[in-house]
């Protein structure tokens, strides 16, 4: 059936309203990222592009408008020391997650037994607890265990997020993997840890790397632990250095921010887009709490 | 007496050797998933069970905390400003689900008709879920300022500009920021419900004479319903318990207009006189409501 003129025009119209919806604000900021300071606030695209904002958020600048009302002096003037804090805690967290989650996932994926259940529910509930609730006593528990204000201890935290969720995506995983492979591999002499290393994981690769980046996203884009964790400028990760720019409700520099953010924010949307073709319904629910 | 036999064990009693068999069998099981279990416990569990004590303590600074009973329950039920989070905390999370399950749900529709540029637009709207809460925050950050696009758009359609997050208005604005976040999650799960219904449906519904709304109506949503239903659960727990959103665009401002369960908890806890065991029994409160949400979702998604 061909379609008629109206239901064309009809999406046509819908099209773009999606589309000036989503793209406005990102407009908006990767423009104000490439303006020099005098353009911040116009509305077009900046006449006279530059990178200024970008060197200036790696290498540092002398008299910038933050400087100047002393707003950046309570912080690392460059983005480099968060930037390599939200790498590490990103990193360390989805190691951690990914050893823990693959041999939890495929015990639920394969193996029948009593308790097993309760086992599956006590996953399912921490993956869709909301972490705030938390808050307050990881922060008590950290000082007590030596980890409050350190980077290990935000790691430990983030893995109250990753682990649930990597376990329930990947038992789906497992779970697609035929199971008669493991059972050749076993009769050739292989006993069942082996057979699931040398055997399920290597086939569940795809898998894998699509938990690990969620994971990874996951922890990249944590503000709770990190606001309540971390206490020094040198541990600072990316979300509690991007609160300092604003000043008193104002924003204080805006080509800077906005350069902030657009790397803060682009290396998790470029990592994700590049595995849509992976991402299904189950994939993203709760990929992030929000 | 009738003996349930593991399969790999047909017929005849299990004899003792065997047993012993299976019961280490069962233990290297739980070995898989042992490590798991064990962080979470020390980051879940643990962490829960010592809210539920903390709220029943009074902790003075540099003293040994002592038992109060339930002194700071009755405390947050005489507290206006508990009443006015918790009211804060609906008035964010309800709206804010019921919008965004609109768009996502016109975006699913309108992302599963067959035309050009379709494959493009899909991943396009998958971007403002794949950014950051606090990338978010920032975003809107530009938005809401005075100069910013906000105001532009209200000139634009002969409006006055306003303060986007002044008192008036700082509710609307976060309900906003979190809808522009958190559509299309439920677009997601719409999308993938709406592949999963086939299409000889439709088609023997055009048949026999159904119009597109009708189609709509009786085939389409009767059969989303079970999608809905955990998509807007998973969300109401999220949106209730959002604090990024609010910690990085008011926190909890003007004149506590934006104060919602979650952010009177940080405030409570860690920047007004450290009382942890108040921000615990605000948390313990509101548990109850959770807990509810958690069940009725884990069910489904099991």
């Amino acid at each position: 059936m061909r379609r008629k003129k109206s239901a064309k025009f009809l999406i046509a119209f819908f099209v773009v309203i999606l589309l000036f919806w989503i793209l406005v604000p990102i407009y908006w900021i990767v423009k104000t990222a490439f303006s020099p300071e005098e353009e911040a606030w116009n509305i077009g695209l900046p006449r006279h592009p530059t990178l200024t904002n970008f060197r200036d958020i790696f290498v540092g600048s002398q008299g910038s408008m933050a400087e100047v009302t002393g707003a950046m002096l309570s912080i690392s003037p460059t983005i480099t020391t968060p930037l390599v804090n939200t790498l590490l805690v990103a990193g360390g967290a989805v190691v951690l997650t990914m050893v823990v989650s693959s041999i939890a996932a495929y015990n639920l994926a394969r193996f029948q037994y009593r308790g097993k259940r309760i086992v599956s529910s006590y996953i399912l509930f921490a993956y869709v607890f909301p972490p705030f609730i938390l808050m307050v006593p990881i922060t008590v528990i950290m000082n007590r265990l030596g980890l409050y204000d350190s980077l290990s201890g935000l790691i430990l935290a983030h893995l109250a997020y990753t682990i649930p969720f990597a376990i329930y995506m990947l038992r789906g995983y497992f779970m697609g993997i035929p199971q008669e492979l493991e059972e050749a591999a076993m009769v050739d002499g292989c006993s069942r840890f082996q057979s699931f290393l040398r055997i399920t994981l290597p086939l569940a690769v795809p898998g894998l790397v699509t938990v690990a980046i969620f994971s990874f996203v996951m922890s990249w884009g944590d503000a709770v632990f990190s606001i309540v964790l971390l206490n020094t400028q040198d541990k600072y990760t990316l979300p509690i250095h991007i609160g300092f720019f604003l000043w008193g409700g104002e924003i204080v520099d805006p080509g800077r921010l906005a350069a902030t953010a657009l790397v803060a924010g682009l290396i998790p949307a470029f990592l994700y887009i590049g595995i849509q073709r992976f991402v299904r319904m189950g994939l993203v629910a709760g990929a992030v709490k929000g | 007496m009738t003996i349930i036999c593991p399969p790999g064990y047909p017929g005849g009693q299990i004899t003792k050797k065997e047993r012993r068999k299976l019961k280490s069998k069962t233990l290297g099981v739980w070995a898989y998933v042992l490590p798991a279990l064990l962080v979470l416990g020390l980051i879940l569990i643990i962490p829960l069970i010592y809210t539920f004590w903390m709220s029943l303590q009074h902790m003075p600074i540099g003293k040994p905390p002592t038992f109060v009973g339930m002194r700071n329950f009755s405390r947050i039920f005489r507290d206006p400003i508990f009443y006015k989070s918790l009211k804060n905390t609906f008035i964010y999370a309800f709206p804010a689900v019921a919008i965004k399950a609109i768009i996502g749900l016109g975006v699913a529709v309108l992302l599963n008709q067959e035309f050009r540029g379709r494959g493009i637009l899909r991943g396009l709207a998958i971007l403002p879920y794949a950014l950051q809460p606090f990338v978010v925050s920032v975003l809107f950050w530009f938005v809401y300022d005075y100069r910013g696009i906000g105001n532009i758009l209200l000139r634009v359609v002969g409006l006055k500009p306003i303060h986007w997050l002044g008192v008036q208005y700082a509710m609307p604005s976060l309900i906003l920021v979190n809808v522009w976040h958190g559509w299309p999650f439920f677009y997601l799960g719409f999308l993938a419900g709406l592949q999963s219904i086939p299409g000889e449906l439709y088609e023997s519904a055009e048949i026999d004479g159904a119009s597109s709304w009708q189609r709509f109506f009786s085939i389409t949503l009767p059969l989303l319903k079970d999608v809905f239903l955990i998509v807007c659960g998973l969300s109401l727990m999220w949106t209730m318990g959002d604090f990024v959103i609010p910690k990085m665009m008011t926190g909890g401002g003007p004149a506590d207009a934006t104060l919602t369960i979650p952010m009177a908890t940080y405030k409570i806890a860690f920047l007004l006189g450290l009382n942890y065991p108040l921000a615990s029994a605000y948390a313990v409160t509101i548990l109850p409501i959770f807990a509810v949400l958690i069940y009725f979702t884990v069910r489904h998604l099991e």
